[in-house]
């Protein structure tokens, strides 16, 4: 179905996910060359998002490992279920007096026991993590690892198994190999540069913020309620913001949460008291708000005086539809 | 093709980009996969395959306009001129070929006897006089150019490699032929003006090529070997712009620390067996010892005072000791930075506040705190600190100070530090002048020496980060 390059980018437009040639070529050759892609980038400019959209146009499922600090392979790869074990060592324990009866020595009876260990170390009690479950999956799957930069430096070291060969090694199974490839996304937030042997192994892909006109192709996509002229205003107004030298500078998840908020109050452009009452939802710290309120009134008041040059036309725009419900978070 | 990959594999691991042998095979298969003739796409799939750090990616781009354009294009402009300085006799290039082949044929020969060059160059087969100039430059060895000067150099090398001047002298050699067999002189005038413009076209083009051969193996090269030199660079001597880019040197120094302490932290986890949490864990495995948990060993993590000297002599060391302590917080238990010049100030608030960057520009100024235009009197600060802050410093504590001794001759008053090092767990002090010479002029480090635990040079960033380094650990 990915077929070229275009095509990649037609069917994640199609989940509602515009993006440029360059996401789109990595995808191409995730696809094709069957490698990990290792996505960075700020925060909120689409990184987790790319991974659920081609897994929607792929059909895949998708499987989600979070990365945190002190992750290890028993949550991320595959632990045994002790309890179960346990529970079957009680419930088998006549069936493992016979296998004992007759032995002669403690020596023979133990080298009998040890025959049938490899019952317990079965299928049956383990209990695939999500690296294991992308492995074994039946259908072609799609690993995410989000904010891979979170885990510990030692949790890269079983991922390369995985991502280089797709496949799982358990000491008391033997190695377990993919039954398809599972296309891996993972996602990282430069917390922490990652090692070179990860690297190596991944695809590479670095998303920016949006130039002014993909974010407008964006919002239009994303927000369909908002009018051309609060769209281009918005933009605008967070190109000027990224300029400057913020703590926390809004991307692409922040400026959809603006739109929607000033749809929600009904806005058709920007105004100064518009922007003061919502600077909320895209800046997230004080002094952000402060600095970016002198920039702000620099702004309003160049269009205040080119829209003082244009005849000013007081053609209402129609009320903008409802907002659609659980868009806002 | 695959050739010309490699050598801009060659070109990107000059200018400090990483590609390893893999790296490079999966841009093979990469572009195995993809239509190669759009550019864009191109430019993505080798990108997305060689470059694997973000900061990277503009390096990439400009080597990539560098190597794959732009050199086709100066060559057509260079030979389009030459082909335009026809028009000055009202005939283009191919009316003019036709009838030298004409004429040709009556002298029974053809074009083929000429050399390549010389074809090329009457022919304008750009492709062809693209591959002459490569292959020229290569044996003249242009890849080995290192700066402006070598560039006539090399371009008369690259000349000489591909024999321009034999060339030339085959087609003036092939004009005076033509005029035997009856070329029309307006024809051989013609011709001679277009020899000319050609052999000045190629001298342009090699030149032109050369000079972007420097361009990319010099790239980002002064950009490297700053940056290493940074990590030994004196503090005393930072431009403005070095200092942006210190800033970014520490942040990595900082966290190359921070994984060290993570993996070291984690080994100390393994104490003894703790019976207490190991039956409690088990209990749903009916107490028999599935899980073992260990008694974590407690590592003292030190409290930290810092005094930092921020007379303007200083002032560059005192920012990225800051920066350095404060990237590294969570190594602390708790950090009490003051400043002084003659004054003692504390700045611990700012940096809870602003980001630390902020933080330590304000501190620089002296945070509101104290006047830093006045000459330094470090007697005069520590009496002040040892009257007002001697609390803050207990048996726990690591002193931390800063600043090159110099008391413009006052009273050095260093039963102060004697106080605080009988008080403090250790006393540190580092000073960016060289210990030769401590206690000469009006330096008072000899003075303050016998009641530190450690006192030792700091003049850059390596010294800075082996003492964080022997701090935090």
């Amino acid at each position: 179905m990915f077929d070229s390059v275009e095509k990649v980018a037609q069917s994640l437009a199609e989940q509602d996910y515009i993006c440029d040639s360059k996401i789109a070529t990595v995808v191409f050759l995730a696809h094709r060359l069957e490698k990990p892609v290792l996505v960075e980038g700020p925060a909120g400019v689409g990184k987790t998002e790319l991974a659920k959209v081609v897994a929607a146009a792929t059909g895949r499922n998708m499987i989600r490992l979070q990365c945190y600090e002190g992750l290890d392979e028993a949550k991320a790869l595959y632990e045994w279920e002790y309890s179960k074990q346990l529970l079957y060592t009680q419930i088998l324990k006549e069936q493992f007096s016979e296998v004992m009866a007759g032995a002669k020595s403690v020596a023979e009876a133990a080298a009998r026991v040890g025959q049938e260990d490899s019952v317990f170390f079965s299928d049956n009690f383990i209990v695939p993590r999500p690296l294991m479950q992308a492995i074994r999956s039946e259908k072609p799957a799609l690993l995410l690892v989000d904010e891979v930069d979170k885990s510990d430096p030692e949790f890269e070291a079983f991922l390369l198994e995985v991502l280089s060969d797709f496949q799982v090694t358990v000491p008391e199974l033997g190695t377990i190999e993919a039954l398809s490839k599972p296309l891996v996304f993972l996602t990282s937030n430069n917390a922490r540069e990652m090692s070179d042997a990860l690297k190596r192994r991944c695809l590479h892909l670095y998303i920016d913020y949006p130039s002014e006109e993909l974010e407008t192709r964006i919002l239009s996509t994303k927000v369909p309620d908002a009018g051309a002229q609060l769209i281009q205003d918005i933009v605008q107004m967070m190109h000027k913001l990224r300029e400057l030298d913020l703590k926390k500078v809004p991307s692409i998840s922040e400026t959809l949460d603006w739109a929607r908020a000033l749809l929600a109050l009904n806005a058709n452009e920007l105004d100064a008291e518009m922007v003061q009452q919502t600077f909320s939802v895209i800046l997230k710290y004080e002094g952000d708000v402060r600095k970016a309120e002198g920039e702000l009134s620099k702004i309003l008041q160049k269009k205040a005086a080119e829209a003082a040059v244009a005849a000013p036309s007081a053609a209402d725009a129609p009320a903008p539809a409802a907002v659609k419900k659980g868009a806002l978070h | 093709m695959q050739k010309k990959i490699l050598e801009f594999t060659n070109i990107l691991r000059k200018s400090g980009i990483r590609v390893s042998t893999a790296e490079a095979i999966d841009a093979f298969e990469a572009l195995d996969e993809l239509s190669v003739d759009q550019r864009e796409i191109f430019r993505d799939a080798l990108r997305t395959t060689m470059v694997k750090r973000g900061e990277e990616v503009p390096t990439f781009d400009q080597l990539f306009d560098l190597f794959w354009s732009g050199f086709h294009d100066s060559l057509r402009e260079a030979f389009g001129e030459a082909a335009a300085g026809l028009e000055t006799f009202g005939m283009d290039l191919e009316e003019l070929l036709r009838r030298i082949a004409e004429a040709l044929q009556n002298l029974q020969g053809d074009l083929s006897e000429l050399g390549d060059l010389a074809q090329a160059l009457l022919s304008a087969d750009l492709n062809m006089l693209e591959k002459l100039i490569r292959e020229a430059a290569e044996g003249a060895g242009t890849d080995r150019i290192e700066n402006f000067l070598q560039v006539g150099f090399f371009s008369r090398r690259t000349l000489d490699q591909m024999n321009s001047e034999g060339a030339g002298a085959e087609l003036r050699e092939l004009a005076s032929q033509l005029e035997a067999a009856g070329l029309s002189p307006e024809d051989l005038a013609a011709l001679r003006s277009l020899i000319e413009g050609l052999m000045e076209a190629a001298r342009k083009s090699v030149r032109a090529f050369t000079e972007r051969e420097l361009q990319q193996q010099n790239h980002d090269y002064m950009e490297k070997f700053r940056r290493e030199t940074l990590l030994e660079k004196s503090f005393y001597h930072l431009t403005e712009d070095e200092i942006r880019r210190m800033r970014e040197v520490v942040e990595r120094l900082a966290q190359k620390i921070k994984n060290i302490l993570s993996i070291r932290r984690r080994r100390l986890n393994k104490g003894k067996l703790d019976l207490h949490q190991t039956l409690r864990r088990n209990m749903s495995h009916g107490g028999i010892p599935f899980e073992l948990i260990f008694k974590q060993r407690k590592k003292d993590r030190p409290k930290l005072v810092i005094l930092c000297d921020v007379s303007s002599s200083v002032a560059n060391v005192s920012r990225f000791m800051l920066q350095f302590v404060y990237s590294l917080q969570e190594a602390f238990t708790k950090i009490r930075a003051f400043v002084f010049v003659a004054e003692i100030g504390e700045v611990t608030p700012l940096f809870q506040e602003a980001d630390i960057n902020e933080a330590i520009e304000k501190a620089l100024d002296g945070g509101d705190v104290i006047n830093v235009y006045t000459r330094s009197n470090f007697g005069y600060a520590f009496h002040h600190f040892w009257q007002n802050y001697l609390s803050a410093i207990d048996n726990k504590t690591t002193v931390l100070i800063l600043g090159d001794a110099r008391n413009n001759y006052n009273d050095p008053r260093a039963w102060c530090i004697r106080d605080i090092h009988n008080k403090a767990k250790n006393v540190i002090w580092l000073n960016p002048e060289s210990p030769s010479a401590w206690g000469f002029g009006d330096s008072v480090m000899d003075k303050y020496m016998p009641y530190t635990d450690l006192a030792e040079e700091c003049r850059n960033l390596k010294q800075l980060s082996s003492v964080i380094d022997r701090l935090v650990l």
